[in-house]
């Protein structure tokens, strides 16, 4: 698959801070790249980059093969941005904000016709299309804000936490709008601090901490690198000490933690645990409400890295 | 595209209460409150036909008396619309009795060649004018006696002086009665623009300050093509639209915009409020069509210069033009006569000023020398403006935005 971003060696220093720290990465054809990390780690100033619109101290940019500028205005055609904070006018209404950004691509009006109502159903606003931007809700918004980003059917999307402070119904909504997208051909970089949304669109992930990538791969990939495999929770009253000495006994247990009522249990590797659990749990008449099992997410694989949690 | 981004610049505008209230609104709203404010103060400085008398002797129609009778019947003129007084002309006993029955406020009679006396029978706004009056016709009277007197006697001392060339001893004589009248401070000033009050600066600043609020229009639309300004700067800035067709289309939809608030404004005054603009029309709307430019020019200045929000960008905007205003003559023609005079290079520079100076200038002066100086100093401005504009506006990226 071709290279459709390709980022080496870009450094970006404000000042007395360096943003982005020797970054290097390439984003293929068709693929949906994650850009996972917290707040300030760099995720929104690489993209600022990508687009030319921030200058660089170091390194180079390629978009479609083509050394990226700010008057390359044949690849600035492929390219559809969705900003974090929401870029529409308060004097348009949806239609006519729609139609406004897209038509600064595609000038046939009949062509741009059909790519505004094919965006609105994208982002299931139809029956909000003379409303104007004040009359929506956040998570309305959100997806007008999408709409304007990705009206002209670009090959190129870039997704800057196009979710945040969105109601679970318009997230769906958007996160099923941008797998239509990667299903129509589209090749997309989204960048978020949200590691669920990550796990279920992305097909690759770059993991960024103060500037640097501290880790790359598939979801799978990721997780492999943290040491956990299965983490149980149980809800038990009254634990005694000796039972939280034997479970730590187990094979394969990483850590055990007893608190609010709440018990914790931490595998490295293993099969069966939650069986064997509950096995001891029946044997010793230990009575509890709830257990379940879980699989490290990426923000534990962050955590293992970093130290720190993602949304710190 | 540039068509494009043109329409929905002008859409924008258009729907954008605060910018319309400022620009079309808030100009109509001070334009009938100048209506309400002058017309009373205009209808109270209005001065009453004066009844007087002048004492009908012989000496008053000596010939060194004159200047005294022309003067008076200008005056006096019933077809004139800037008569002063309404003259009868009696024996003295006649003036005295009309003066001790009330029916006239003064009268004027000459027991000496050259200083009459005025006679007034209490004090008040219409005796004073009458006093004033004759005062500066027997100043003006004595500079013209004494500058004859001077070029006669010269003359009679040294006839061959003039070898026979009357005309250019006419001339000296003139030269020197305008030297002494300048002295005098007496000014001679071109009233044929019989409808003009000074109210009418006040006008002129309101269609100053509205060319310049204009400028908030191009300071929005600016703003909202700009990364580093606003999100939707962002999103046009990596769009295949060049900045240059960007900036060109969203100036011209403020410039039109800022043209039909003009229109509104003309219109209003004219019909509703009925203020008279004169019959220099295409004078008056080419300098309107500078004015806007150069409010244009100073809002695509602000919103390229200053590194700041919208707010305080229309902040700076709003507090440049209304100080321009008030220095130009909005609140009280004083001010600007006080800048004219201490600190001339102010309202050189001024563009609310060079916008009323103009129009100042259309009324007042016979020639349009200073009418085209105002204009080209507006378009220098203009100039100066768009070139400072374009070379912030040349950068593409940004350090941080």
């Amino acid at each position: 698959m071709k290279n459709v971003v390709q980022v080496k060696n870009l450094t970006k220093e404000y000042k007395t801070i360096r943003a982005i720290d020797d970054l290097s990465f390439e984003v293929k054809e068709g693929e949906i790249l994650g850009l996972l990390g917290p707040n300030g780690s760099g995720k929104s100033t690489t993209i600022n980059c990508i687009l030319s619109l921030l200058n660089f101290s170091k390194g180079s940019i390629q978009v479609f093969g083509k050394e990226m500028q700010p008057n390359a205005y044949d690849i600035k055609e492929k390219i559809g941005v969705v900003f974090q904070e929401v870029a529409v006018f308060d004097e348009l209404t949806v239609i006519e904000n729609i139609d406004y950004f897209c038509g600064l691509y595609v000038k046939d009006k009949a062509l741009r016709n059909q790519y505004v109502e094919d965006a609105i159903q994208l982002v299931g606003l139809e029956d909000f299309k003379k409303f104007y931007p004040k009359q929506l809700s956040g998570g309305l918004l959100r997806r007008l804000n999408i709409a304007c980003g990705v009206a002209h059917k670009p090959k190129l999307i870039i997704l800057d936490e196009p979710t945040v402070a969105v109601d679970p119904q318009s997230r769906n909504n958007i996160l099923d709008g941008i797998k239509t997208l990667r299903n129509q051909g589209a090749t997309i970089i989204y960048t978020t601090h949200y590691m669920e949304e990550v796990e279920i669109l992305c097909d690759r992930v770059i993991i960024l901490d103060k500037g640097k990538i501290i880790a790359s791969g598939t979801t799978d990939e990721l997780k492999s690198l943290a040491k956990l495999e299965e983490k149980v929770t149980v809800e038990v009253l009254d634990l005694e000490e000796k039972y939280m000495r034997e479970i730590s006994a187990f094979k394969n247990v990483e850590d055990v933690s007893y608190c609010d009522g709440v018990l914790c249990i931490t595998y490295t590797k293993g099969k069966n645990n939650l069986v064997e659990l509950m096995d001891y749990l029946k044997k010793e008449r230990i009575s509890y409400n709830k257990i379940f099992s879980e699989r490290p997410t990426l923000n534990d694989v962050f955590l293992e890295l970093t130290g720190k949690e993602l949304r710190d | 595209m540039f068509f494009h981004n043109f329409k929905y610049s002008l859409k924008t505008l258009f729907r954008n209460k605060m910018l319309i209230f400022w620009t079309f609104a808030f100009p109509i709203i001070l334009g009938t409150l100048f209506n309400m404010a002058f017309q009373d103060i205009e209808k109270g400085e209005q001065l009453d036909i004066i009844d007087i008398a002048v004492v009908d002797n012989e000496l008053f129609h000596d010939p060194s008396c004159v200047l005294f009778r022309e003067t008076l019947d200008t005056l006096s003129d019933e077809n004139s619309e800037t008569q002063l007084f309404q003259i009868q002309y009696v024996t003295e006993e006649e003036a005295s009795e009309l003066l001790s029955k009330k029916k006239i406020t003064g009268y004027l009679v000459f027991h000496e060649i050259t200083t009459p006396q005025v006679v007034i029978y209490q004090n008040g706004i219409n005796e004073t004018v009458f006093q004033s009056a004759i005062e500066e016709i027997i100043e003006t009277n004595q500079i013209f006696q004494n500058v004859a007197s001077q070029k006669m006697q010269e003359f009679a001392e040294n006839p061959e002086g003039v070898s026979g060339d009357y005309n250019s001893w006419y001339q000296e004589i003139y030269r020197g009665i305008v030297e002494k009248l300048e002295n005098q401070n007496i000014q001679i000033r071109d009233t044929s623009s019989s409808n003009l009050s000074y109210t009418m600066i006040e006008y002129y600043t309101l269609i100053a300050m509205t060319c310049l609020y204009g400028g908030i229009l191009g300071m929005t639309s600016i703003n909202q093509c700009l990364a580093n300004m606003s999100q939707n700067g962002k999103r046009i800035s990596v769009s295949p639209l060049s900045k240059g067709k960007l900036v060109l289309s969203s100036a011209l939809a403020s410039y039109i915009t800022q043209l039909v608030g003009l229109l509104l404004l003309f219109l209003y005054t004219i019909f509703a409020i009925h203020v008279d603009y004169g019959t220099n029309l295409p004078l008056i709307v080419l300098l309107s069509l500078v004015g806007s430019l150069a409010g244009l020019s100073l809002g695509i200045f602000v919103a390229s210069i200053f590194k700041t929000n919208e707010n305080a960008k229309v902040g700076v905007m709003i507090s440049f033009t209304m100080l321009g205003c008030v220095l130009a003559g909005m609140m009280g023609i004083t001010l600007k006569y006080v800048v004219d005079k201490n600190v001339p290079i102010l309202n050189k520079i001024n563009p609310v000023n060079m916008i009323t100076d103009g129009f100042y200038a259309l009324y007042y002066y016979d020639t349009l020398d200073r009418y085209f100086f105002n204009v080209i100093s507006l378009c220098i401005f203009t100039i100066l403006l768009i070139g400072i504009s374009a070379f912030c506006l040349r950068r593409q990226k940004y350090d941080s935005i």
